[in-house]
């Protein structure tokens, strides 16, 4: 048997035209941590998915515990010893936390559930490796953290020795990730092998014990931790040093477009909930809104564009109070909106290119006339749209189904930019997208700044904010925790500031 | 007559029989519901599983003289046609509203053809040969007062409604089966990465919530009645339906709204006797079926706005 | 267009196995398909009357297929245009025999604007119960079919009965005129033909029916861009409703003359058959509810010429309609290889999309949220 318990070679998996792994590479050893890191899209999950069986490789090699695989299924995987903590949550959030921990392997009594052996077993683990979770609560009543930790839990109650994480900190406060690296430490003391897929270098630093990089589908080498640096890891994930800085100009900043009064918004999640928000948007300036996901920051948009109840304060797009007023208003008072779910929000996919771009302005000349479609005016716009925003295939009879997600989210731009309004809110503009559209997304908003827009842009990316805003807020638990301008931000304060600006855990930001 | 003298004249002991007897029907349809809801899985076939179930029960019974071999195939005939609806809509992408009409048509058609073709009558068919299922008489309750007014005499079926509803009740919640269905409903690729095989959790649902539909069928049929009429379920399979939403997929909760209808029915047949036009006592069920589904529903809207409220 | 003759191809195929099906049935009941088929084509076809009477049967069907059509594009299954159909009706009849004052012409104008008004008001309750407190506007609608029956069935043996034995009320004093007589096809069908060219039109050349269509495939999106997909939910309904009262008023006026209790069963539900055979393709539909009319008009033919009885139609439509259903059941015929991808595409686009969805906090996508929900 070799030193590995875990070896992909030569991995090759395409989803149709798409060759989501090109050469993927990696092999785990027993009792370490081993990181993959690579961009969105490069690859890192897929290859990690493959090997828990999710969907069948096309080529290479997978070999689990020195048993070459012919074909895996995550029945097989999870015999064999491996778990997966997937991205989004594999968890029944109507279930109880015991409930969801043995789902799968109840054990039983007769006829009955025997959820009193059941929680003597998972006790074991819980005091093993210190991972308190209240068994009796629902999923949906307790902390993303404490949901992970179920996880992880569940992982090791099927017996796995193998624990794959996939961007398991995306979702975390600093805090909460700063604990569940205790339990990754103690789970390796314990002889468990980790993969720890993430794109955040000063984690994997922190952590790992060997880093393998993906970039583009491409295996891209494996090194210890000790003989690399952030800086080289940028290089292998990214192919060049830094990238996508814009020439910033502070233009001239003009009267208020948008006014946010003590804003309160209701949520699903209680740390979603926004309770008492101000901030104001001014002609010709781009203000980012940094925070961890899920700290506020869609319901603070969609409480903005009339998609979401304001229970208390005020909204006022360029002088006008459109509190609890409908999209239409909104829109009409001056506000365009790019949304952060472009496929559930931003388009019809069913819909062809040209239908998507003209739908704000369905009922105006000169797309429509006395409620007649003017279907030659819709498609000269949609000529020139597809042109001005390079959106290809430039056919735009073609349903935005069939456009790459770079390409779909050109339409939603296209549609919102095209119109000029006064306000532009940007809700996570280039999540999900290939990096020559980001750098034409980001060159457009820069222009409608220049053009006197003001725009509020909402990342969760901290570079995007930070080389695209003047003034920057940063948001933690529907409150804003700090507010500087782009000049005096960097990872650090930001990074302090997202947590609530407590003090621990500061270091490692 | 005053109105109060009538009302005390309707509210009587009886009128609680009166209305889980028009209830059962009803609760054996919600029940149905229940179990593929827990799958996610909308059964708006049940009116159409029910009535093939009516239509079997009473021809294997006419045929073979056992009451007990027309329910069993009324069940068995249920879950043929459940299965037909199952891998219509899992193997083969149909959209349950859409299969599920088809087979409430096919359902009418078919028992409406077969009426003809087996007995050549158009309409209903009854017959002395057709055994119903027995009813329970317990001799000592005939003279305790109350009690002996309200239990005795109940349809086999009757009983058996309870104990069903209890039973589901223990298997949904407390079972392993019970934990994997909830689980597959609520969130399917969580249970496929725990290993549970999903598409194998729903057919198993959908069977049995044939047998309770083939059921339903038979005891509407054979207990409720002893004959077969063309179209004779009626909508109770789509007021299951309604009961379904009303309690959350929940068979206790389901059959408490099943209660409500039957309640409504049996006041109604009531009301006829003081000149309440008869089809005023017909739609009673249906409108107050509606309205409990949108209270329900907006109940459900508040208490969720509630909780995600920021002000509290 | 490639995807075009797939869909002829697939209904095609579909009809075959429904015939086949219906062959065995005959012989099971010890008759011959062939010959009961063939007397079905000439109950339908052959004789002004038989030809006559496929055409007057089409007429409601067009209509009540175009009505659930309508209310499919925006996202809604609409089964109550049945409901819609009595009420429809028994309103013209109401104002065809009361409203003597105004002259001919008028009246016949106020008999459909009069069934529209009510039709539509009645298919705002369950449009209204759906928008806004997320009711199944499948239950409500097949619950207020029974309502709609009972009502006009009341009011035909009681407040606006003619007297005579059957439940009815009395004739109406503007008539559709008849032309193929003793059939009772009448020139409400080419009202009908003209509806159903005025829908196509507002589906795809107007603002409004662009609206229908962008909120049936992404309600979510409407909103996002203004458009109030409550409001336009509701208001395809209604447009629905309105449809399916025409098709009550026509059969009032140009078929019975007056109101005949029970006249539109089936009429709702045959229609939308039609409409879900071809997955409410607008272009399609009218095929099928032609296709719908020859099967029933000719099933009376049938029923005399041999010893089928015309239930045995209805059987066959419903298990065209169960097989027409299911997407996936023909492709079989397609290679299997193009198959894989789809279906792997599929799940990239899940995992993709749930990725984004993972990252931005899991909101809305709660499974509980799926419960209950439209299916």
């Amino acid at each position: 048997m070799s030193e590995y318990v875990v070896e992909m070679k030569d991995i090759i998996k395409t989803f149709g035209q798409v060759q989501a792994v090109k050469n993927g590479q990696f092999n785990l050893r027993k009792g370490e941590i081993h990181s993959l890191i690579g961009e969105n899209g490069a690859g890192k999950s897929t290859m990690m998915k493959l090997l828990y069986g999710m969907y069948p490789i096309n080529s290479g090699e997978i070999i689990i515990k020195g048993e070459r695989m012919g074909e895996i299924t995550p029945m097989m995987a999870i015999e064999r010893g491996i778990g997966m903590v997937h991205q989004e949550f594999m968890l029944v959030s109507e279930l109880t936390v015991l409930e969801n921990i043995i789902l799968g392997f109840e054990p039983r009594k007769g006829l009955r559930l025997d959820l009193d052996k059941a929680r003597a077993d998972v006790r074991k683990y819980i005091e093993e490796y210190q991972m308190d979770v209240q068994l009796d609560k629902r999923i949906s009543q307790i902390s993303v953290g404490e949901a992970q930790r179920v996880e992880i839990i569940k992982t090791l109650m099927r017996g796995a020795d193998v624990i794959i994480l996939d961007e398991p900190t995306a979702v975390l406060t600093p805090q909460e990730a700063e604990r569940l690296f205790e339990i990754l430490e103690n789970l390796k003391s314990s002889g468990k092998s980790i993969v720890f897929i993430s794109h955040k270098l000063n984690e994997v630093m922190q952590i790992s014990d060997r880093i393998s990089v993906m970039r583009q589908g491409q295996y891209m080498g494996t090194v210890n931790k000790s003989e690399t640096s952030p800086l080289d890891l940028t290089k292998r994930m990214i192919g060049r040093e830094v990238f996508l800085n814009i020439e910033k100009d502070y233009g001239k900043v003009g009267e208020k477009i948008l006014d946010v009064q003590d804003v309160w918004v209701s949520s699903n999640k209680e740390t979603s909930k926004i309770r008492g928000m101000s901030l104001s948007v001014r002609a010709g300036e781009i203000v980012g809104v940094a925070g961890i996901d899920g700290n506020g920051q869609s319901e603070l948009v969609e409480a903005i564009t009339g998609l979401r109840k304001v229970e208390k304060g005020k909204v006022i797009v360029c002088g006008k109070d459109v509190t609890n007023k409908s999209v239409k208003v909104i829109r009409g008072a001056g506000m365009a909106h790019i949304p952060e779910d472009r496929n559930r929000m931003g388009l019809d996919r069913a819909m062809s290119i040209r239908d998507n771009l003209v739908t704000v302005r369905v009922d105006e000349a000169p797309f429509s006339k006395h409620g007649i479609l003017q279907l030659s005016a819709q498609d000269a716009y949609s000529e020139q749209m597809v042109k001005e925003f390079d959106i290809r295939p430039t056919d735009y009879h073609l349903p935005t189904s069939s456009l790459s997600g770079g390409n779909a989210q050109k339409v939603v731009v296209a549609r919102e930019v095209s119109m000029k309004k006064q306000l532009l809110i940007a809700s996570q503009p280039t999540r999900g997208v290939d990096i020559g559209a980001i750098e034409q997304i980001r060159n457009t908003l820069e222009k409608a700044k220049k053009e006197g827009s003001g725009v509020l842009l909402v990342s969760a990316e901290l570079e995007e904010i930070i080389s695209l805003s003047d003034r920057i807020i940063v948001i933690h638990e529907g409150k804003i925790t700090g507010e500087m301008m782009a000049s005096e931000a960097n990872e650090n304060n930001l990074g302090l500031l997202m947590m609530g600006g407590a003090k621990g855990g500061a270091e490692h930001a | 007559m005053s109105f109060f003298s009538i009302m005390s004249k309707v509210l009587n002991l009886s009128l609680i029989y009166a209305s889980f007897r028009a209830a059962t029907p009803i609760i054996y349809a919600a029940l149905c519901a229940s179990v593929t809801q827990q799958a996610n899985i909308l059964n708006i076939g049940t009116e159409g599983i029910m009535l093939i179930g009516a239509f079997t029960a009473v021809t294997v019974s006419y045929f073979t003289g056992s009451w007990i071999l027309g329910v069993l195939c009324a069940m068995l005939a249920g879950v043929v046609i459940a299965l037909i609806m199952a891998v219509g809509h899992i193997k083969f992408g149909a959209d349950i509203c859409g299969i599920g009409m088809g087979i409430n048509m096919l359902a009418l058609a078919i028992t409406k053809f077969l009426l003809k073709a087996i007995y050549d009558v158009n309409g209903a068919f009854s017959s002395p040969q057709i055994k119903v299922i027995p009813k329970v008489s317990i001799p000592f309750l005939d003279n305790v007062p109350v009690i002996g007014t309200l239990l005795n005499n109940w349809s086999l079926t009757e009983w058996f409604a309870i104990i069903l509803i209890i039973v589901l009740q223990f298997f949904i919640f407390k079972t392993v089966w019970g934990l994997r269905l909830r689980a597959v409903g609520q969130f399917p690729e969580a249970a496929k990465t725990a290993g549970i095989k999903v598409n194998a959790v729903k057919y198993r649902a959908m069977a049995i919530s044939g047998l309770i539909g083939g059921l339903a069928g038979a005891h509407l049929s054979l207990g409720y009645s002893s004959q077969f009429i063309e179209n004779m379920t009626s909508s109770r399979g789509f007021m299951g339906v309604a009961a379904m939403y009303f309690g959350g997929a929940n068979p206790v909760k389901a059959s408490i709204g099943c209660l409500l209808f039957g309640f409504a029915d049996s006041i109604g047949a009531r009301l006829q006797a003081y000149g309440l036009p008869s089809q005023f006592v017909l739609m009673m069920p249906y409108i107050v079926t509606i309205v409990v589904l949108a209270i329900s529903m907006a109940a459900q809207l508040r208490s969720a706005k509630r909780r995600q409220s920021s002000l509290n | 267009m490639k995807s075009v003759k797939d869909g002829i191809v697939r209904i095609l195929l579909t009809m075959v196995l429904a015939l086949l099906i219906g062959a065995v049935l005959i012989l099971a009941i010890g008759e011959n398909p062939i010959s009961a088929y063939r007397a079905l084509l000439k109950g339908a076809f052959v004789g002004k009357l038989s030809l006559g009477t496929t055409l007057a049967s089409f007429t409601p069907l067009l209509l009540t297929s175009m009505a659930f059509v309508v209310a499919a594009q925006a996202g809604a299954f609409n089964v109550g245009v049945e409901g819609e159909v009595f009420l429809g009706g028994i309103t013209a009849a109401y104002i065809g025999y009361q409203w003597d004052f105004l002259p001919a012409p008028l009246l016949m104008i106020a008999c459909f604007a009069g069934a529209m008004v009510v039709t539509a008001l009645w298919a705002f309750i369950p449009a209204w119960l759906k928008a806004y407190y997320n009711v199944s506007e499948v239950c409500t609608t097949i619950l207020m079919n029974s309502v709609a029956l009972y009502i006009t069935s009341y009011l035909v043996s009681g407040p606006m009965s003619a007297g005579s034995a059957n439940p009815q009320s009395p004739p109406v004093l503007v008539k559709l005129k008849q032309f193929m007589r003793p059939s009772s096809v009448n020139v409400g069908i080419f009202l009908a033909i003209a509806v159903v060219l005025l829908v196509i039109f507002m589906l795809y050349r107007t603002s409004m029916g662009y609206k229908f269509r962008l909120v049936g495939t992404n309600p979510a999106f409407a909103d996002f861009t203004g458009i109030n997909s409550k409001h336009v939910f509701i208001k395809a309904m209604m447009v629905s409703g309105m449809i399916g009262g025409i098709a009550g008023t026509i059969e009032v006026l140009g078929v019975y003359g007056y109101f005949l209790n029970n006249f539109a069963t089936g009429l709702g539900s045959n229609g939308m058959l039609a409409a879900l055979i071809v997955k409410s393709n607008v272009v399609a539909t009218p095929f099928m509810a032609f296709f719908l009319a020859v099967l029933k008009s000719g099933a009376m033919g049938m029923q005399q010429a041999t010893g089928v009885p015309k239930g045995l139609v209805d059987t066959i439509t419903a298990v065209f309609i169960i097989i027409a259903t299911m997407e996936t059941l023909f492709d079989f015929l397609k290679r299997r290889k193009s198959d894989e991808t789809k279906i792997e595409l599929k799940d990239f686009g899940v995992s993709a999309s749930s990725a984004n969805s993972a990252a931005a906090g899991t909101d809305g996508k709660r499974p509980a949220d799926q419960k209950g929900g439209k299916s």
